[in-house]
């Protein structure tokens, strides 16, 4: 099983689009794309090079009442099994 | 499906030219270049890239021919990137340094496809017919540095396949992100070498084998795309373009528009070009994308089939070249009744090497 990531960052040719055609949140990638939800779009654009743990803060923040944590850690594992989201962390 | 409506194109495929200084025997571009050089200009791209973004693209693919040699590359790029589409550039990258790609990087350009014929730098420059594999490289590398995402493209055929885990060792040690392996589809050029080009099953069983004996050792993070070829390995056809008219469309260099790159190579079809029309009245209306779209068209077997909208009876090129037909179902399904046609392709393979038909563009009708 893959490290859980500490700090998210988008792989290389990979962003974030508003799709004003569909009025959809799009991560699109090299290959195609995904279609992105609310919360999922909040979690791509915060794929900044912060840490995982201040990702989970800051989602809070814009979705007062939220328990994000448990979701964000499966969503970051889903992306980055396809190879959209990398560890920014230098590796020591 | 007819009932449904009509879905938005996600891809464009703008072949910006059909010049290049290359001349790979397996190129998918269509025989006759010369009919193809009244090229569309930088005003015309760019509106046609805006019409795109509003029709609903994702993703523009800049491919020819080579791209780089367009002089006005950069402000295709730039336009692309205004309109709002995600940009990928599909080169041979033999006529660009590291300050053009500085310039694409800046420009807006999303990603880089690079592609290399051979790992052999003699076996590379002989089937390229032109010197390349070392500017291959120093491209690769330096847009690497760049932190441009790259996939490096190798087509496969009889004459390199068995280097196939040579080529992964090349995409780890250029340490680009994606190594795309493509097993040549046989049409413009492909077709007139296919009897050269077809591997035989050894070869792909051997290759099938090697490419997972890497992935199960891990790849250090490249991901590795390869599809087996339909002549051995399917039963039935491939979906072509995910269906005709349905999610992709191509412009060629003069400003036709296709719902694939080889159409144009059908005789008797008619296409519409983006000078007299918009993309959207094109998508929606020209009569060559209504042509083969859903099922309707479909003559037997595929009409009472049930995979008609799995594989929409697969590829319509592919059909026309092999049985000159092109409303047939395609000859890789085993339901066709000229799916021998498929066994006797194959056979081409045991039959030693013809002479390779190098890609040629005379060089005299003035470039643009
Ligand atoms: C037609 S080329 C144009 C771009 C550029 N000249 C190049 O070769 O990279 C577009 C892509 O298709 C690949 N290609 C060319 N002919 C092909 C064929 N017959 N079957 C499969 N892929 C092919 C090339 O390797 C390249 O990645
Ligand atoms: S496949 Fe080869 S000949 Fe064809 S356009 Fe690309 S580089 Fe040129
Ligand atoms: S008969 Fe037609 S629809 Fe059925 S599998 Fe063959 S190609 Fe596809």
């Amino acid at each position: 099983m893959a490290q859980p990531i500490t700090t998210p960052v988008l792989a290389p040719g990979t962003r974030y689009r508003w799709d004003k055609v569909r009025s959809q949140h799009q991560l699109v990638f090299p290959e195609g794309m995904i279609v992105l939800n609310e919360p999922g779009r909040a979690i791509v654009q915060l794929c900044d090079g912060r840490t995982t743990d201040e990702l989970i803060a800051a989602l809070k923040e814009q979705f007062p009442g939220a328990e994000p944590d448990d979701d964000v850690h499966e969503f970051l594992g889903h992306l980055a099994q396809r190879g959209l989201v990398r560890e920014g962390a230098p590796r020591d | 499906m007819t009932d449904n409506p009509l879905p938005r194109p996600l891809a464009l495929l703008a072949e910006v030219t059909y010049r290049c200084p290359l001349q790979c025997p397996y190129c998918s571009n269509p025989l006759e270049l010369n009919k193809y050089r009244d090229e569309l200009d930088t005003e015309t791209w760019t509106r046609v890239f805006n019409e795109a973004a509003d029709l609903g693209v994702v993703q523009l693919h800049l491919s020819g021919g080579e791209p780089l040699v367009r002089r006005d590359i950069l402000d295709l790029v730039r336009a692309a990137a205004g309109a709002g589409l995600y940009s990928n550039m599909s080169t041979g990258a033999t006529v660009v340094d590291g300050k053009r790609l500085e310039e694409l990087r800046e420009a807006g350009l999303d990603h880089f496809q690079v592609s290399v014929l051979d790992t052999l730098p003699e076996s590379n420059d002989r089937l390229a017919g032109t010197p390349s594999f070392d500017k291959k490289r120093e491209a690769v590398l330096g847009a690497k540095r760049l932190g441009f995402p790259v996939t490096l493209n190798v087509v496969l055929h009889r004459q390199n396949l068995d280097r196939i885990g040579e080529v992964m060792a090349l995409a780890q040690e250029w340490r680009v992100d994606r190594l795309e392996l493509a097993h040549t589809q046989y049409t413009g050029w492909a077709f007139k070498n296919r009897a050269a080009l077809m591997p035989t099953r050894e070869q792909l069983d051997r290759a099938h084998a090697e490419v997972e004996r890497v992935r199960a050792a891990g790849t250090d993070g490249l991901d590795i795309q390869h599809v087996l070829p339909d002549y051995y390995f399917e039963r039935y056809p491939k979906a072509c373009l995910q269906g005709w008219g349905m999610v992709s469309m191509s412009v060629a260099p003069d400003g036709y528009v296709l719902p694939c790159q080889t159409a144009r190579e059908i005789p008797g079809l008619e296409f519409p070009n983006v000078r007299d029309h918009s993309l959207e009245e094109i998508w929606e209306r020209a009569p060559i994308f209504q042509r083969f779209r859903g099922t309707d068209w479909m003559p037997e077997p595929c009409r009472s089939c049930d995979r008609r909208e799995i594989d929409f009876g697969g590829c319509r090129c592919q059909a026309f070249l092999m049985t000159g037909d092109v409303t047939a179902t395609d000859p890789i399904c085993e339901l066709s009744p000229h799916h021998h046609l498929v066994a006797e392709a194959l056979k081409e393979a045991q039959q030693g090497d013809p002479p390779l038909v190098y890609r040629v563009m005379p060089r005299d009708a003035g470039a643009a």
